[in-house]
């Protein structure tokens, strides 16, 4: 890949909504055992979408990183292979930062500071391997100009 | 141009010719047993009536004529009219003939002026994937007669005074009564750029009646240059050449990549290995080597898009010897149509016009390079096989060193320079007497930098995956580079190419291999002569800091690894649109040899905005406009880009059935695409 920062944002924003949200909401929906609507709320429903939208914000942070990074590299490109890294990075800061209990001055909604490990992983996954594998080639087949543009939607400006 | 045929009996001692005629005109020229004919051959195994010449303008084809015995050209038996270049013999019975032109035209006059340090840089532009499609017919040089006929006055007078209007009249191209057809698109080249375009068009909702593409190639297929120029270069169908996987011609969405279907198609082989293509692909560049396709699995996915767009239906086979507005928002290109495409015809019924609202040019290289000194030699040793430019067919050479060993010496440090010492190297394999002598103009100390990278060298050459830095095809370079002044443009473009070759871990390994053992040698200087020293070719360096004194290299052959010519000028057809519509150029980083990469300028859509017509519009492609907004033009994704950016501006335009293009019909035309279906 050869993204642009603002690619890096819009196709990260990308995910988040078509593949992030409507992954999680089954996600928490099957975690509070297909009730509807969801018995616990906050601390089973909504979990999963603040534990999501917190590797969204890390990660529109990190890009900025990244893009610098990319400056080191002759082709100024970001292999797969750095993608599948970092995004796995990204889960695992998320959720250190969280289980020791780091955001709860951000955001006190977790006081307990405690998060299970194997669902935040799963649902990593879930969110994880079906973006990976649009990032491959699925997003081309919806927007053909997303390749030529590093990551960015719409046309080409004439100039 | 008249041509000189000569043949003899094979298996004689002496090579000297039994005979030989010169032939002058379009033909066609009898061979065969009969006295009619214009060249007669007796002998049992020769027909009546046995093959046919045909020549027009460069262009020399031979047709075997159902004959008893065959028509054999460079070692494959006739089976329909193919094109004969000099290089090549053809046999007939016990006969050998060979062809040349009696007035030899300058060998690429073109580069005289080209030092050597530009010669290099252009090195790094030329690359097996790059597509060469040019109406000129021949090579090596472009015509001076097709030239002549582009200014509207050679060859007949056809288009003769209706082009010395910068507007032509619609009544009187009427009148004309040779208005072959009226369109709304016409794609000028008929090599991969036009291919691109016109696939575009198709899925993005143009009929295929709607679209005519007028090209001169060896055949119709998209890919027929290009396949005999990555030959001659010595990339046979099995290796790969230096694209990508997502670089797919046939396919605009760039999924599934080449990678993924060599995966699956070795997995269905039950050959496990083929999960290395798609690894090589996520570890790219940096943890593996980057993957590349294989030349015959190129040639098979434009052999099934071209059938699928319906490719054969919109092909006109044509030179192309002008383009001018008409007084109707629209454009006339006048095309003639090759006698050998059109038997039974008077010159003049195969002079046509085509009138279209909306035309792309893509005529690629016109010709490829030749070192000044070696251009010289070619001039004073014009029958020499020994001095080849490594587009030419050159097998022969390797054939020799085979069978007898001997010593080559290859000019130049690019992709098709690494491509023919592998080849050497494979030669070594049947003959260890090979030696091989490796002249390039001087060292490198570092590799080029730019921002905070700077490019690998290894073994004296520079190596990146691709021509330009990957980032130019669509990341953040591209980006840079569409927003720079046309003044800052040459001067990123040559930081970021310049001559480079594939970090290929078996290149690396052949020269390392090498010098190690001594058959492989490199040298650094200015080549002061060239001669031929009973049969050996001696190349004397310029004295240097490095050597005082005069080195002399003796070779067998010479192989110029040099590439490709890009100068628009050399096309005669876009040096008549350039002259007669003051077309601007893009900038170039000098005004000395640097001219020569000064394409046409076009807009960030690849518009040639100085050739519009009211509602009528003509964009460009490929090399023809390097220098300009996009780096990479002459590359398969290039011209997809090229393509892409064309069709979104004709729908921008509200150009009839030309879709926006959105996300639905992307996805339901991909669909299409998997089924194999038409768009």
């Amino acid at each position: 890949m050869t993204p642009t920062l603002l690619g890096r944002w819009q196709t990260r924003i990308l995910l988040y909504i078509f593949i992030g949200l409507p992954v999680t909401f089954l996600f928490a929906l099957y975690q509070s055992a297909w009730q509807w609507p969801p018995l616990y709320t906050q601390s089973i429903f909504y979990y999963p979408f603040l534990f999501l939208t917190l590797i969204l914000v890390l990660g529109l942070l990190l890009d900025v990183v990244y893009i610098q990074i990319q400056r080191f590299h002759w082709d100024q490109d970001w292999p797969f292979a750095y993608q599948f890294f970092f995004s796995i990075l990204e889960f695992f800061a998320v959720f250190y930062l969280m289980d020791y209990g780091i955001l709860d001055y951000v955001y006190p909604l977790f006081p307990d500071g405690y998060i299970p490990f194997k669902a935040a992983a799963c649902h990593f996954s879930f969110v994880f391997v079906p973006s990976f594998l649009a990032l491959l080639g699925a997003i081309q087949i919806f927007m053909i100009r997303w390749r030529f543009k590093g990551g960015e939607f719409g046309r080409h400006a004439i100039r | 141009m008249p041509i000189e045929i000569s043949w003899l009996r094979t298996g004689k001692a002496s090579g000297a010719p039994d005979d030989k005629r010169i032939l002058d005109g379009p033909g066609p020229f009898r061979i065969g047993r009969s006295a009619d004919g214009e060249i007669v051959l007796d002998h049992p195994q020769i027909s009546r009536l046995h093959a046919e010449i045909f020549v027009d303008g460069q262009t020399v084809r031979i047709a075997d004529k159902e004959s008893q015995n065959g028509t054999v050209l460079a070692g494959r038996k006739l089976t329909s009219p193919a094109v004969w270049e000099p290089q090549h013999e053809v046999k007939i019975g016990p006969f050998a003939l060979r062809i040349r032109w009696t007035e030899r035209p300058p060998a690429g006059r073109n580069a005289r002026d080209v030092d050597a340090t530009a010669i290099a840089a252009n090195a790094g532009r030329e690359r097996p994937d790059t597509p060469p499609i040019t109406p000129a017919a021949s090579p090596v040089s472009p015509s001076p007669a097709g030239r002549a006929a582009a200014s509207g006055g050679g060859r007949g007078s056809f288009p003769g005074q209706l082009f010395d209007q910068r507007i032509v009249p619609m009544r009187e191209l009427q009148a004309s009564g040779k208005l072959a057809a009226e369109v709304n698109f016409v794609a000028v080249g008929g090599g991969i750029g036009s291919f691109c375009w016109a696939d575009h068009l198709r899925i993005y909702g143009v009929p295929a009646n709607d679209i005519r593409v007028i090209g001169v190639a060896d055949d119709k297929r998209p890919y027929a240059k290009w396949g005999r120029l990555c030959r001659n270069s010595q990339i046979p169908d099995t290796e790969r050449i230096r694209s990508n996987s997502i670089s797919a011609p046939d396919n605009i969405w760039g999924f599934p990549g080449y990678a993924s279907r060599e995966m699956v198609r070795d997995l269905l082989q039950g050959r496990l290995a083929g999960l290395k293509h798609v690894l090589q692909v996520f570890g790219e560049p940096a943890l593996t080597e980057s993957y590349t396709p294989r030349t015959i699995d190129v040639y098979r996915s434009f052999d099934v898009e071209a059938k699928r767009i319906g490719w054969d239906d919109m092909w006109i086979y044509g030179q192309v010897v002008g383009l001018r507005k008409t007084d109707d928002e629209r454009y006339v290109i006048a095309y003639r149509i090759p006698s050998s495409h059109a038997p039974d015809t008077t010159p003049d019924q195969r002079e046509r016009f085509i009138v279209a609202r909306y035309a792309q040019l893509a005529t690629g290289y016109p010709a490829s390079n030749f070192l000044p000194d070696l251009q010289v030699f070619r001039q004073s040793h014009p029958n020499s096989t020994a001095v080849v430019n490594a587009y030419e067919p050159h097998d022969e050479i390797y054939r020799v060193l085979e069978q007898k060993g001997g010593t080559i010496l290859i000019r130049g440090r690019g992709i098709v320079a690494s491509r023919v010492i592998q080849r050497v190297w494979e030669a070594r394999d049947k003959n260890k007497d090979i030696r091989l002598l490796h002249l390039v103009r001087s060292q490198i100390g570092a590799g080029h930098k730019y921002d905070l990278s700077r490019r690998a060298l290894r073994n004296d050459v520079e190596q990146q995956p691709f021509n330009w830095p990957k980032s130019c095809w669509g990341g953040t370079l591209r980006d840079r580079l569409e927003r720079a002044s046309p003044e800052e443009r040459p001067k990123l473009l040559a930081s970021w190419g310049g001559t480079t070759t594939a970090d290929r871990d078996d290149w690396n390994k052949i020269i390392e291999e090498g010098t190690k053992d001594g058959w492989y040698k490199i040298f650094y200087g200015k080549v002061a002569s060239i001669a031929d020293k009973g049969g050996k070719m001696v190349t004397r360096l310029e004295s240097s800091d490095r050597h005082h004194e005069n080195v002399d290299l003796a070779a067998d052959f010479i192989v110029d690894c040099t590439g490709l010519v890009a100068r628009v000028d050399e096309t005669p057809l876009l040096a008549d649109l350039i002259k007669t519509y003051d077309l601007p150029r893009n900038k170039a980083a000098g005004d000395g040899a640097e001219l020569r990469l000064a394409g046409l300028a076009v807009n960030t859509a690849f518009e040639v905005t100085g050739l519009q017509n009211g509602r009528g519009h003509v964009w460009a492609a490929g090399v023809v406009t390097a220098n300009g907004p996009y780096a990479a033009v002459d590359s398969f994704l290039g011209l997809q880009y090229a393509a892409l950016r064309s069709a979104d501006h004709l729908s921008l335009l509200g150009a009839q059935h030309v879709s926006r293009f959105g996300p639905l019909r992307s996805s339901t035309q991909w669909v299409k695409w998997c089924l194999g279906r038409a768009p």
